[in-house]
Protein backbone atom coordinates (compact mmCIF):
# COMPACT_ATOMS: atom_id res chain seq x y z
CA UNK A 1 0.00 0.00 0.00
CA UNK A 2 2.92 2.17 1.01
CA UNK A 3 4.91 1.62 -1.96
CA UNK A 4 1.39 1.75 -4.06
CA UNK A 5 0.75 5.86 -3.20
CA UNK A 6 3.97 6.59 -4.33
CA UNK A 7 3.11 5.14 -8.07
CA UNK A 8 -0.19 6.80 -8.20
CA UNK A 9 1.82 10.10 -8.02
CA UNK A 10 4.61 9.41 -10.37
CA UNK A 11 0.95 8.60 -12.48
CA UNK A 12 -0.23 11.81 -11.76
CA UNK A 13 2.80 13.65 -12.62
CA UNK A 14 3.47 12.58 -15.65
CA UNK A 15 -0.63 13.42 -17.20
CA UNK A 16 -0.20 16.61 -19.48
CA UNK A 17 -2.66 18.89 -19.70
CA UNK A 18 -5.36 18.92 -22.55
CA UNK A 19 -4.51 21.87 -24.77
CA UNK A 20 -1.90 20.11 -26.71
CA UNK A 21 -4.88 16.95 -27.40
CA UNK A 22 -7.27 19.81 -28.05
CA UNK A 23 -4.87 21.85 -30.74
CA UNK A 24 -4.13 18.27 -32.24
CA UNK A 25 -7.82 17.36 -32.85
CA UNK A 26 -8.37 20.92 -33.89
CA UNK A 27 -5.88 20.77 -36.48
CA UNK A 28 -6.91 17.66 -38.09
CA UNK A 29 -11.16 18.75 -38.13
CA UNK A 30 -10.56 22.62 -39.58
CA UNK A 31 -7.43 21.28 -42.04
CA UNK A 32 -9.43 18.68 -43.28
CA UNK A 33 -12.55 20.59 -43.64
CA UNK A 34 -12.99 21.86 -47.23
CA UNK A 35 -13.97 25.80 -46.80
CA UNK A 36 -16.24 26.96 -49.66
CA UNK A 37 -15.16 29.49 -51.71
CA UNK A 38 -17.28 32.30 -53.16
CA UNK A 39 -16.93 32.69 -56.84
CA UNK A 40 -17.18 35.80 -58.64
CA UNK A 41 -15.93 35.70 -62.02
CA UNK A 42 -17.37 32.77 -63.48
CA UNK A 43 -15.23 31.05 -66.48
CA UNK A 44 -17.05 32.08 -70.34
CA UNK A 45 -17.97 29.50 -72.14
CA UNK A 46 -15.87 30.39 -75.25
CA UNK A 47 -13.00 29.81 -72.62
CA UNK A 48 -14.38 26.08 -71.69
CA UNK A 49 -14.78 25.56 -74.92
CA UNK A 50 -11.52 25.92 -75.89
CA UNK A 51 -8.20 24.32 -74.97
CA UNK A 52 -7.95 22.11 -71.71
CA UNK A 53 -4.92 23.92 -70.91
CA UNK A 54 -6.40 27.19 -70.63
CA UNK A 55 -8.72 25.73 -68.40
CA UNK A 56 -6.03 24.67 -66.23
CA UNK A 57 -3.96 27.91 -66.72
CA UNK A 58 -7.20 29.63 -65.44
CA UNK A 59 -7.73 27.55 -62.32
CA UNK A 60 -3.99 27.88 -61.32
CA UNK A 61 -3.92 31.54 -61.50
CA UNK A 62 -7.24 31.87 -59.50
CA UNK A 63 -5.83 29.49 -56.37
CA UNK A 64 -2.42 30.77 -56.53
CA UNK A 65 -4.20 34.56 -56.06
CA UNK A 66 -6.63 32.92 -53.71
CA UNK A 67 -3.91 31.25 -51.45
CA UNK A 68 -0.96 32.94 -52.27
CA UNK A 69 1.04 30.30 -53.51
CA UNK A 70 3.43 30.51 -56.86
CA UNK A 71 1.31 28.86 -59.62
CA UNK A 72 3.75 26.28 -60.01
CA UNK A 73 2.49 24.86 -56.42
CA UNK A 74 -0.72 24.65 -58.35
CA UNK A 75 -1.61 21.25 -59.85
CA UNK A 76 -4.53 20.71 -61.90
CA UNK A 77 -5.82 17.35 -63.38
CA UNK A 78 -8.98 16.61 -64.83
CA UNK A 79 -10.74 13.37 -65.08
CA UNK A 80 -14.49 12.07 -66.13
CA UNK A 81 -16.37 10.20 -63.70
CA UNK A 82 -19.51 9.01 -64.44
CA UNK A 83 -20.05 11.29 -67.31
CA UNK A 84 -19.00 14.16 -65.25
CA UNK A 85 -15.59 16.23 -65.49
CA UNK A 86 -14.07 16.22 -61.86
CA UNK A 87 -11.43 18.74 -61.53
CA UNK A 88 -8.82 17.51 -58.85
CA UNK A 89 -6.84 21.04 -57.83
CA UNK A 90 -3.93 19.66 -55.59
CA UNK A 91 -1.87 22.90 -53.60
CA UNK A 92 1.05 22.52 -52.11
CA UNK A 93 1.43 25.44 -49.32
CA UNK A 94 4.86 24.57 -48.47
CA UNK B 1 -25.38 55.45 -42.18
CA UNK B 2 -24.77 52.59 -40.21
CA UNK B 3 -22.18 50.24 -39.47
CA UNK B 4 -24.49 46.84 -39.38
CA UNK B 5 -23.04 43.75 -38.04
CA UNK B 6 -24.31 40.14 -37.32
CA UNK B 7 -23.16 38.55 -34.08
CA UNK B 8 -23.42 35.02 -35.01
CA UNK B 9 -21.77 31.36 -34.02
CA UNK B 10 -23.05 28.55 -35.27
CA UNK B 11 -22.64 26.39 -32.10
CA UNK B 12 -25.57 27.69 -29.68
CA UNK B 13 -25.35 29.01 -25.46
CA UNK B 14 -21.68 30.53 -26.83
CA UNK B 15 -23.40 34.04 -25.62
CA UNK B 16 -24.09 35.91 -28.95
CA UNK B 17 -27.00 37.32 -27.05
CA UNK B 18 -25.20 38.26 -23.98
CA UNK B 19 -22.36 39.62 -26.46
CA UNK B 20 -24.77 41.72 -28.40
CA UNK B 21 -26.73 43.83 -25.72
CA UNK B 22 -23.61 44.43 -24.23
CA UNK B 23 -21.95 45.71 -27.17
CA UNK B 24 -24.81 47.66 -28.23
CA UNK B 25 -25.12 49.11 -24.57
CA UNK B 26 -21.28 49.84 -24.59
CA UNK B 27 -20.99 51.76 -27.98
CA UNK B 28 -24.54 53.68 -26.95
CA UNK B 29 -22.89 54.54 -23.75
CA UNK B 30 -19.71 56.24 -26.00
CA UNK B 31 -22.53 58.42 -27.45
CA UNK B 32 -23.38 55.94 -30.60
CA UNK B 33 -26.91 55.07 -31.78
CA UNK B 34 -27.16 52.12 -31.85
CA UNK B 35 -30.15 49.43 -32.70
CA UNK B 36 -30.27 45.70 -31.99
CA UNK B 37 -31.85 43.23 -34.26
CA UNK B 38 -33.65 40.24 -32.79
CA UNK B 39 -33.19 37.84 -35.47
CA UNK B 40 -33.71 34.49 -33.32
CA UNK B 41 -37.41 34.56 -33.95
CA UNK B 42 -39.28 31.66 -31.69
CA UNK B 43 -36.49 31.86 -29.37
CA UNK B 44 -36.11 35.57 -28.86
CA UNK B 45 -34.07 36.61 -25.81
CA UNK B 46 -32.82 39.61 -26.68
CA UNK B 47 -35.22 41.62 -25.04
CA UNK B 48 -34.80 39.73 -22.00
CA UNK B 49 -31.21 40.32 -21.47
CA UNK B 50 -31.72 44.05 -21.84
CA UNK B 51 -34.73 43.68 -19.27
CA UNK B 52 -37.07 45.47 -22.22
CA UNK B 53 -39.50 42.14 -22.45
CA UNK B 54 -42.38 43.73 -20.46
CA UNK B 55 -42.25 46.95 -22.99
CA UNK B 56 -41.94 45.24 -26.72
CA UNK B 57 -45.24 45.92 -27.99
CA UNK B 58 -44.64 44.91 -31.90
CA UNK B 59 -41.94 42.70 -33.87
CA UNK B 60 -40.09 42.11 -36.40
CA UNK B 61 -42.76 39.95 -37.66
CA UNK B 62 -45.17 43.23 -37.39
CA UNK B 63 -42.93 45.26 -39.75
CA UNK B 64 -42.14 42.50 -42.32
CA UNK B 65 -46.10 41.73 -42.69
CA UNK B 66 -46.09 45.83 -43.18
CA UNK B 67 -48.38 46.79 -40.04
CA UNK B 68 -45.82 48.86 -38.92
CA UNK B 69 -43.07 51.05 -40.00
CA UNK B 70 -38.93 49.36 -38.78
CA UNK B 71 -39.12 52.76 -37.05
CA UNK B 72 -42.37 52.65 -35.00
CA UNK B 73 -41.62 49.02 -33.98
CA UNK B 74 -38.46 49.81 -31.86
CA UNK B 75 -38.39 49.82 -28.02
CA UNK B 76 -35.79 52.14 -26.21
CA UNK B 77 -33.90 51.09 -23.69
CA UNK B 78 -34.84 52.36 -20.35
CA UNK B 79 -31.07 54.17 -19.18
CA UNK B 80 -29.70 54.36 -22.40
CA UNK B 81 -31.42 57.34 -24.88
CA UNK B 82 -29.40 56.11 -27.60
CA UNK B 83 -30.20 52.37 -27.56
CA UNK B 84 -33.18 50.78 -29.34
CA UNK B 85 -34.55 47.04 -29.95
CA UNK B 86 -36.30 45.75 -32.55
CA UNK B 87 -37.39 42.62 -30.78
CA UNK B 88 -38.10 38.95 -32.33
CA UNK B 89 -41.91 37.39 -32.08
CA UNK B 90 -42.25 34.47 -29.85
CA UNK B 91 -45.11 32.57 -31.79
CA UNK B 92 -43.77 33.00 -35.43
CA UNK B 93 -41.09 31.02 -36.61
CA UNK B 94 -37.80 31.38 -38.60
CA UNK B 95 -39.35 30.67 -42.01
CA UNK B 96 -42.12 33.41 -41.92
CA UNK B 97 -39.42 35.95 -42.54
CA UNK B 98 -37.01 36.07 -45.43
CA UNK B 99 -33.33 37.13 -46.01
CA UNK B 100 -35.36 39.54 -48.42
CA UNK B 101 -37.67 41.14 -45.57
CA UNK B 102 -34.63 41.43 -43.50
CA UNK B 103 -32.74 43.19 -45.82
CA UNK B 104 -35.51 45.52 -46.22
CA UNK B 105 -36.04 46.13 -42.60
CA UNK B 106 -32.22 47.06 -42.20
CA UNK B 107 -32.33 49.34 -45.22
CA UNK B 108 -35.64 51.50 -43.76
CA UNK B 109 -33.29 51.59 -40.75
CA UNK B 110 -29.96 52.74 -42.30
CA UNK B 111 -29.91 56.18 -42.18
CA UNK B 112 -31.16 56.69 -38.82
CA UNK B 113 -28.46 54.61 -36.81
CA UNK B 114 -24.42 54.39 -36.47
CA UNK B 115 -24.58 51.10 -35.89
CA UNK B 116 -27.16 48.24 -36.31
CA UNK B 117 -26.45 45.15 -34.67
CA UNK B 118 -27.89 41.83 -35.40
CA UNK B 119 -28.51 39.17 -32.35
CA UNK B 120 -28.28 35.72 -35.20
CA UNK B 121 -30.11 32.18 -33.76
CA UNK B 122 -27.76 29.23 -33.77
CA UNK B 123 -27.51 26.96 -36.77
CA UNK B 124 -27.16 27.67 -39.65
CA UNK B 125 -30.69 27.30 -41.40
CA UNK B 126 -33.00 29.92 -42.55
CA UNK B 127 -32.53 31.70 -39.60
CA UNK B 128 -29.37 32.51 -39.93
CA UNK B 129 -29.18 33.22 -43.53
CA UNK B 130 -32.34 35.57 -42.57
CA UNK B 131 -29.70 37.23 -39.80
CA UNK B 132 -26.74 37.84 -42.17
CA UNK B 133 -29.02 38.85 -45.35
CA UNK B 134 -28.26 42.64 -44.53
CA UNK B 135 -24.89 42.57 -42.94
CA UNK B 136 -22.04 44.00 -44.32
CA UNK B 137 -19.59 42.87 -40.97
CA UNK B 138 -19.88 39.58 -38.79
CA UNK B 139 -18.94 39.14 -35.21
CA UNK B 140 -18.36 35.39 -34.49
CA UNK B 141 -19.21 34.03 -31.19
CA UNK B 142 -16.75 31.01 -29.93
CA UNK B 143 -15.73 29.57 -26.81
CA UNK B 144 -12.35 27.81 -26.40
CA UNK B 145 -13.81 24.49 -26.59
CA UNK B 146 -13.56 22.29 -29.86
CA UNK B 147 -17.11 21.88 -30.71
CA UNK B 148 -18.09 25.74 -30.66
CA UNK B 149 -14.42 26.53 -32.69
CA UNK B 150 -15.16 24.21 -35.25
CA UNK B 151 -19.34 25.07 -35.79
CA UNK B 152 -17.58 28.57 -35.86
CA UNK B 153 -15.09 27.31 -38.78
CA UNK B 154 -18.27 26.45 -40.61
CA UNK B 155 -19.49 29.81 -40.30
CA UNK B 156 -16.87 31.66 -41.63
CA UNK B 157 -16.91 29.23 -44.61
CA UNK B 158 -20.86 30.36 -44.70
CA UNK B 159 -20.02 33.80 -44.34
CA UNK B 160 -17.18 33.98 -47.00
CA UNK B 161 -19.70 31.82 -49.48
CA UNK B 162 -22.25 34.76 -49.08
CA UNK B 163 -19.19 37.08 -50.35
CA UNK B 164 -17.93 38.91 -46.84
CA UNK B 165 -14.69 39.50 -46.97
CA UNK B 166 -12.44 37.71 -44.20
CA UNK B 167 -11.20 41.12 -43.20
CA UNK B 168 -14.78 41.88 -42.63
CA UNK B 169 -15.42 38.75 -40.27
CA UNK B 170 -13.93 39.01 -36.33
CA UNK B 171 -14.38 36.63 -33.72
CA UNK B 172 -14.98 37.02 -29.99
CA UNK B 173 -13.64 34.50 -27.84
CA UNK B 174 -16.16 34.25 -24.71
CA UNK B 175 -15.88 32.41 -21.33
CA UNK B 176 -12.06 32.24 -21.64
CA UNK B 177 -10.44 30.41 -18.39
CA UNK B 178 -6.75 32.53 -17.71
CA UNK B 179 -5.81 29.54 -14.88
CA UNK B 180 -6.64 26.91 -17.56
CA UNK B 181 -4.47 27.50 -20.52
CA UNK B 182 -2.01 28.53 -17.96
CA UNK B 183 -2.26 24.74 -16.66
CA UNK B 184 -1.75 23.53 -20.34
CA UNK B 185 -5.77 22.31 -19.91
CA UNK B 186 -7.39 25.51 -22.59
CA UNK B 187 -6.60 26.27 -26.06
CA UNK B 188 -5.12 29.80 -26.38
CA UNK B 189 -6.12 32.34 -28.33
CA UNK B 190 -3.28 31.95 -30.40
CA UNK B 191 -4.25 28.37 -31.63
CA UNK B 192 -7.96 29.37 -32.27
CA UNK B 193 -6.56 32.13 -34.11
CA UNK B 194 -3.93 30.30 -35.77
CA UNK B 195 -6.90 28.09 -36.63
CA UNK B 196 -9.58 30.03 -37.73
CA UNK B 197 -7.71 32.85 -39.42
CA UNK B 198 -9.43 35.90 -39.17
CA UNK B 199 -8.78 38.69 -36.57
CA UNK B 200 -9.55 38.68 -32.86
CA UNK B 201 -12.32 41.47 -31.81
CA UNK B 202 -11.76 40.31 -28.06
CA UNK B 203 -11.71 38.20 -25.56
CA UNK B 204 -13.92 37.88 -22.76
CA UNK B 205 -13.07 35.88 -19.63
CA UNK B 206 -15.36 33.51 -17.51
CA UNK B 207 -17.50 35.39 -15.75
CA UNK B 208 -20.16 35.57 -13.02
CA UNK B 209 -21.17 38.58 -13.53
CA UNK B 210 -22.87 37.96 -16.60
CA UNK B 211 -25.21 35.46 -14.75
CA UNK B 212 -26.13 38.34 -12.17
CA UNK B 213 -26.86 40.75 -14.70
CA UNK B 214 -29.12 38.30 -16.84
CA UNK B 215 -31.33 37.29 -13.78
CA UNK B 216 -31.59 41.12 -13.22
CA UNK B 217 -32.35 42.20 -16.67
CA UNK B 218 -29.43 44.74 -16.39
CA UNK B 219 -26.01 44.22 -18.86
CA UNK B 220 -22.81 43.91 -16.82
CA UNK B 221 -21.64 47.34 -18.58
CA UNK B 222 -24.66 48.95 -16.92
CA UNK B 223 -25.04 47.01 -13.52
CA UNK B 224 -23.03 47.07 -10.45
CA UNK B 225 -20.10 44.94 -11.54
CA UNK B 226 -19.12 47.58 -14.41
CA UNK B 227 -16.04 47.99 -13.13
CA UNK B 228 -15.31 44.15 -13.56
CA UNK B 229 -12.86 42.42 -15.73
CA UNK B 230 -15.95 41.43 -18.37
CA UNK B 231 -16.76 45.05 -18.53
CA UNK B 232 -13.97 46.33 -19.02
CA UNK B 233 -13.51 44.01 -22.12
CA UNK B 234 -16.66 44.84 -23.61
CA UNK B 235 -15.61 48.73 -23.11
CA UNK B 236 -12.33 47.31 -25.36
CA UNK B 237 -14.94 45.45 -27.97
CA UNK B 238 -17.02 49.07 -28.47
CA UNK B 239 -13.71 51.39 -28.59
CA UNK B 240 -12.11 48.54 -31.32
CA UNK B 241 -15.09 48.39 -33.28
CA UNK B 242 -15.65 52.42 -33.38
CA UNK B 243 -11.57 52.01 -34.95
CA UNK B 244 -9.31 52.79 -31.95
CA UNK B 245 -6.10 50.41 -31.76
CA UNK B 246 -6.39 48.71 -28.26
CA UNK B 247 -4.16 45.51 -28.08
CA UNK B 248 -5.62 42.39 -27.54
CA UNK B 249 -3.47 41.26 -24.79
CA UNK B 250 -5.44 44.18 -22.37
CA UNK B 251 -8.75 42.01 -22.77
CA UNK B 252 -6.87 39.33 -20.69
CA UNK B 253 -5.17 42.17 -17.93
CA UNK B 254 -6.86 41.81 -14.66
CA UNK B 255 -8.11 44.90 -12.85
CA UNK B 256 -6.15 45.92 -10.53
CA UNK B 257 -7.82 45.70 -7.10
CA UNK B 258 -7.69 48.41 -4.30
CA UNK B 259 -4.58 46.91 -2.10
CA UNK B 260 -5.12 45.67 1.40
CA UNK B 261 -7.73 48.38 2.67
CA UNK B 262 -9.73 47.44 -0.67
CA UNK B 263 -9.27 43.44 0.79
CA UNK B 264 -10.58 44.48 4.06
CA UNK B 265 -13.45 46.34 2.59
CA UNK B 266 -14.44 43.36 0.63
CA UNK B 267 -14.54 40.89 3.42
CA UNK B 268 -16.97 42.96 5.38
CA UNK B 269 -19.18 43.64 2.37
CA UNK B 270 -19.09 40.52 2.45
CA UNK B 271 -22.67 39.40 3.31
CA UNK B 272 -23.56 36.89 5.33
Amino acid sequence: MFFGLFRKRKKKAKKEGSRNDAKDRLNSIVSSRRRSVPIQDIVPQEVLDGSEVDVKNQIRHYVSEKYNVKEENVKVQFEEHNGYVVIITNVVFH
Amino acid sequence: MANVFVVTSGKGGVGKTTISANIGCALATAGKKVCLIDADIGLKNLDIALGLENRVVHTILDVTNGKVGAQEALVRHKQLKGLYLLAASQIATKEMISPEDMKKVINSLYKNFDYIIIDSPAGIERGFRNAIAGAEKAIVVTTPELPAITDADRVIGLLENHGMDESNILLIINRFKKNMVKKGDMLTQEDIKENLAIDILGILPDSEAIIVATNRGVPVILGDDNHSAIARVIENISSRLQGEDIPIDRDLIQPQSGGFVDFFKRIFKRER
